[in-house]
């Protein structure tokens, strides 16, 4: 059997590349892809765990980080939609109406 | 379903599902009448208001094997959202035609949102403080959007939403550390394993070395998932800018829900599951304290637009409450206890105060972001002088002088600050709040001393909010004594 | 109803104001003369009831009379409690007395009269709390409540640069309460509770450790938190840089109340608190007291006689006659419990009359400022010379004001200086000696205020100009006359109620 100490470091990568993505990337979409990442990573610890432990409930926790993923793929979305017909642009940089 | 758990959910099920039935009566209010979705929208607040009845005075529950609780913490917070919803609908009532965006949406979000912060008061698990941190946040997310298609409404909620689906991500990926670390995401269950150092559900006993750095680690991130919410430095960037592009009607809600309830969950969390590590993030969570205090309060005073400015300042109030937090780490029961009382009433003080003073602002504002600037405030005091004598009165409590019931607030926060032995702590949090005095005295002199034409709308409902909150900052302020026990006896009841 | 009366005393007297206040607000604005009336008369009242207080004191029971407790603060132990004392007591009394006066005086203002007439009331309130207060807590917090009235009468009211000077004002005496603040926390948390008695029994005999300091360097550090406070009130030199331009920018009335109510919160601090809280530290720092107290009494003195501007003159007047009361504190700290408290004894017997006394002649003479700036709208003494002939009875009562302040034997300021000399010469006896210097100088600006002013070659500008005092004015001014001189030529009856207090105290 592989070693949970194997899933954990893969996590632990995808995880850590999320975070770049968000940090770096300009356009609005892959920063959301890198949020997704991001959760998928802790769904992949939650189901090692889960293995380790054999126990259910880190399994059933990964089903409510999806639900909660797929509500606000709904909402973000949305919302890049919206700013698309505004400005006709999806990129991060030209959202300056705000001074930061 | 138990019957008891019935009875812990029920707050919740009564808000929520009244939003639900809302959305539907929504669809046969004519465009134009929306006010009437509005009205029935207070129906949400009062129902839940009534289903708290039912709890059982002063003891606890626990629903739902133990993911829910139902004590004195959860009582406080729940009667501190709901009337704060109630305020923020009465605000609305006015602000959205005048804003042109009035749509029945707005009320079943914003009770949407409500029962994501109930949920968040009452949450015993970490997998429910997720789904309560969501429910809380995806309304929002949208509201911050509702003055659609201006585009700096647009903006903000896209900043909003990424920040905050990102502050999600370091969240869960702390929970699932800690259910690595425990075994559990149950908050007892995680003290128990911390304290033992054996893992539930293992076939053997996990070392414990390497469970207490994953809990460790689990600890750190869920702080920063969580200090998003409640924007304290460095995880503060977003706020300036979410606040100045939302409706203010949203963004008074924000500074005032989605704070209080992300440090519902904050000091659930940290103060009923971490105790153990408490020698480790007490102190980094006193330093995240003082500079949420110093950044937030200098960085206010170059704003000059009254939703920045307030933005600053809710930071620099997330750096006050934050004091509560190593306090409440202390080994000592009488001194945790004392802190989380503190925090809950710096909360509710912070909420009344706050709220009016968004209040005012909307009063002043005029159609499209107009009529924020600092220097529509000059002359106030002359065409409008119980409103300004109100906005004056938020802003002594915001600074924290006596008698209002900020000052009540703030003493006795930095109180269990010293009990805990956190004086330079303290002693930053009394410097600060003088750097505070300057901006927020700004806006008092502006509308005092300054010949201006400012405006401002008369309605009754803005009224009858602008004098509910001042009367009870007054009030507090005067007569902290019950309101005071009230939240010295919330305490979270869970492990003890 | 005499049972009633005597159980809430104090609480009437403190927020019979307050209550004036509220009904003022649902007055028309422009019925300004019911408005006036109105304030003057609610303001009479506290004053009788203090009248009456007096007459019921009794100057040889120890301890506080006519106390008053309630909880407020449950939870860490604050309680609403309010009593007197022969030291409290004529603070009380100068401070009815002198608000009437001022909202009399006021009578001419003639901008935003209602929300005037409200905030002197509640600035009344705000004083009479911090005399009145048995706990830490409700003194700290009447402390700070004063400070907001202030700050808008200074802003709204006032003269040209008026916004400089209540922004300075505000913010230095917020900086130096902050130290207070904490201090009171530390003091709250150690002892469990707020309260005054409570806290000169247990606080300075706190042994242990707390806050990772001894209690003996805790003390140490909230003594001169406390002294920082209060030192900024009176106001002590170096600290005193607030003092002449909220005066001179202040309303005539607001600078009276500044002057002659204000400045003795910081005074009656040291007496309250810091001379009973920390014994063992103020006896060890007393010489830096009298040192300071000296600096202000010379500096005061030296810088009011470089002015030009009259009521600058008056102001850096007070910095030189509060000296004075610090310089009696700095002697009773240095000889309490000694053998020589019988020096402390009339040393702290001078400061309090000396608190009293400052208030009769500064309100005078800020009324008189007053009066003569609303005549020719200057204050530049340069302008002015020889208005005697023009203003015969302006000047009578202007030249019996100024010989008070002086210290003109028989008059109010000469016993209460005297006291403080005669007290603190054989503790201090160098700094004492120069303080005298201080005097001397006292005496040459108060002539050149008078020379410049009343006597010289008339200055033709102002022949043909009404320049007399009204009868308003005169009546505002003349309780204060009156005390003066009875005060100097009898003043058995305020000593010997404040003696007694002292001497108690000063046994140790």
């Amino acid at each position: 059997m592989i070693p949970t100490s194997y899933y954990l470091a893969l996590s632990a990568v995808l995880f850590a590349i999320g975070v770049t993505g968000v940090l770096t990337r300009r356009n609005a979409i892959i920063v959301f892809m890198s949020v997704e990442l991001m959760l998928n990573s802790a769904n992949l610890t939650f189901v090692a765990f889960a293995r380790q432990f054999m126990d259910l409930s880190g399994q059933v926790f990964v089903f409510f980080v999806m639900v909660v993923a797929a509500a606000e793929v709904a909402v973000g979305l949305a919302l890049i939609v919206a700013i698309f017909r505004s400005k006709q642009s999806i990129s991060l940089d030209e959202l300056n109406q705000l001074k930061g | 379903m138990t019957q008891t758990d019935f009875i812990v959910l029920l707050p919740v099920l009564v808000l929520a599902g009244w939003a639900l039935v809302l959305l539907l009566v929504d669809l046969f209010v004519p465009a134009g009448r929306k006010a009437l979705t509005g009205w029935l929208a207070l129906v949400g607040p009062a129902g839940a208001v009534l289903a708290l009845t039912l709890w059982p005075n002063g003891g606890a529950l626990t629903g739902f094997g133990g993911m829910l609780a139902a004590d004195g913490f959860a009582v406080f917070l729940h009667l501190l959202f709901l009337g704060s919803a109630a305020l923020i609908i009465l605000l609305a009532l006015t602000y959205l035609p005048r804003a042109g965006i009035e749509r029945g949406e707005f009320y079943v979000l914003l009770l949407l949102t409500v029962s994501g912060m109930l949920l968040m008061a009452q949450a015993a698990d970490l997998i429910v403080v997720f789904l309560a941190l969501e429910l809380l946040s995806i309304p929002l997310y949208i509201l911050a959007g509702f003055a659609r298609p201006r585009l700096s409404s647009e903006e903000s909620a896209m900043k909003y939403f990424l920040l905050g689906a990102f502050a999600s991500g370091f969240f869960v990926y702390g929970v699932a550390l800690t259910y690595g670390a425990a075994g559990s995401t149950n908050l007892n269950a995680i003290v128990t394993a911390a304290q033992t150092g054996l893992v539930q559900g293992a076939a053997a006993a996990q070392a414990l070395p390497v469970a207490r750095s994953l809990l460790v680690a689990g600890a750190a991130l869920i702080l920063v998932g969580l200090g998003f919410k409640v924007a304290a430095v460095p995880f503060h960037m977003w706020t300036p800018d979410v606040y100045e592009g939302a409706p203010s009607v949203v963004t008074a809600f924000m500074s005032v829900g989605a704070k209080a309830g992300g440090f519902a969950a904050l000091l659930r969390v940290f103060v009923t599951a971490f105790p153990g590590l408490a020698p480790q993030w007490a102190s980094l969570l006193a330093i995240l304290a003082a500079l949420t205090m110093i950044v937030g309060n200098f960085a206010a005073l170059r704003q000059g637009n009254i939703k920045r400015l307030l933005a600053y300042s809710s930071i620099a109030h997330a750096g006050y409450i934050l004091m509560a937090l190593p306090a409440a780490g202390s080994s000592f029961a009488a001194q945790s206890d004392y802190a989380v009382g503190s925090a809950l009433f710096y909360l509710l003080a912070y909420a009344l105060t706050t709220l009016g003073a968004w209040a005012v602002v909307m009063a002043v504002e005029r159609q499209e972001g107009d009529g924020l600037a600092l220097t529509d405030y000059a002359g106030l005091a002359a065409r409008r002088p119980g409103l300004a004598l109100a906005m004056a009165l938020f802003m002594f409590s915001l600074t924290g002088l006596p008698p209002t019931a900020g000052f009540i607030a703030k003493f006795s926060l930095f109180r269990a600050a010293i009990d805990a032995g956190y004086l330079w702590l303290a002693i930053v949090g009394v410097l600060t709040s003088l750097v505070s005095a300057y901006y927020y005295l700004r806006v008092v002199v502006l509308m005092f001393m300054r010949p201006g034409a400012a405006q401002a709308l008369a309605r009754p409902t803005l009224d009858l909010a602008v004098g509910v909150t001042a009367l009870a900052t007054l009030l507090i302020g005067l007569l902290p004594g019950p309101l005071l026990d009230l939240a010295q006896r919330s305490v979270l009841t869970l492990t003890r | 109803m005499d049972s009633i009366l005597q159980t809430n005393l104090l609480s009437l007297i403190l927020f019979l104001p307050t209550a004036g206040a509220v009904l003022l607000l649902f007055f028309p604005r422009d019925q300004v003369g019911a408005i006036r009336w109105t304030a003057f008369l609610i303001s009479l009242v506290p004053l009788g009831l203090s009248i009456y207080l007096w007459t019921q004191f009794d100057p040889a029971q120890p301890g506080y009379q006519f106390v008053e407790s309630a909880p407020w603060f449950s939870v860490i132990g604050s309680n609403y409690s309010l009593g007197v004392d022969g030291i409290s007591l004529p603070m009380v009394l100068l401070t009815t007395l002198l608000t009437p006066l001022a909202v009399l005086f006021s009578f001419s203002v003639s901008d935003k009269v209602k929300a005037y007439m409200i905030l002197f009331l509640l600035l009344e309130t705000g004083s009479l709390g911090v005399f009145l207060a048995l706990d830490l807590l409700i003194f700290f917090v009447f402390y700070e409540v004063g400070l907001i009235p202030m700050y808008f009468l200074i802003n709204i009211w006032g003269s040209a640069n008026r916004q400089y000077a209540s922004l300075k004002f505000i913010l230095y005496t917020m900086t130096a309460s902050l130290g207070l603040l904490l201090s009171t926390q530390i003091i709250g948390l150690t002892l469990g509770n707020f309260s005054i008695p409570n806290a000169a029994e247990f606080w300075p005999k706190l042994t242990g450790s707390f806050f990772g300091l001894t209690a003996e360097g805790l003390r140490v550090a909230a003594f001169w938190a406390f002294v920082v406070a209060f030192a900024l009130k009176v106001p002590v030199w170096p600290l005193h840089t607030w003092l002449p331009d909220a005066h001179t920018e202040a309303p005539t009335a607001g600078s009276v109340i500044l002057a002659g109510v204000l400045l003795k919160l910081g005074a009656y601090g040291f007496l309250r608190l810091v001379l009973p809280l920390y014994p063992v530290e103020s006896a060890q720092f007393a010489p830096w007291l009298a040192f300071f107290a000296l600096m202000a009494i010379v500096a005061g003195a030296y810088a009011s006689f470089g002015q030009t501007d009259f009521k600058r003159l008056v102001a850096y007047s007070s910095i030189n006659h509060m000296g004075f009361v610090v310089l009696g504190v700095a002697a009773a700290a240095a000889t309490r419990a000694t053998a020589n408290a019988a020096d402390g004894i009339i040393a702290l017997n001078g400061a309090v009359l000396q608190m009293f006394t400052h208030g009769l002649s500064s309100a005078g003479m800020f009324l008189l400022v007053g009066v003569i700036y609303d005549r020719t709208h200057t204050r530049n003494l340069e302008e002015f010379g020889g208005l005697f002939p023009l203003a015969p009875v302006f000047g009578g009562i202007l030249l019996f004001t100024s010989m008070g302040s002086l210290g003109l034997p028989g008059l109010a300021g000469f016993v209460s200086e005297f006291m403080v000399v005669r007290g603190a010469w054989p503790v201090f006896t160098v700094f004492t000696a120069l303080a005298m210097l201080g005097l001397l100088m006292t005496g040459a600006y108060i002539l050149k205020g008078i020379y410049k002013s009343i006597y010289g070659p008339l200055n033709q500008k102002w022949v043909g100009h009404h320049l007399e005092i009204s009868t308003r004015e005169v009546i505002a001014i003349a309780p204060l006359l009156v005390l003066m001189l009875v005060i100097g030529v009898w003043p058995a009856w305020l000593v010997g109620v404040i003696n007694e207090t002292i001497t108690r105290f000063m046994a140790g």
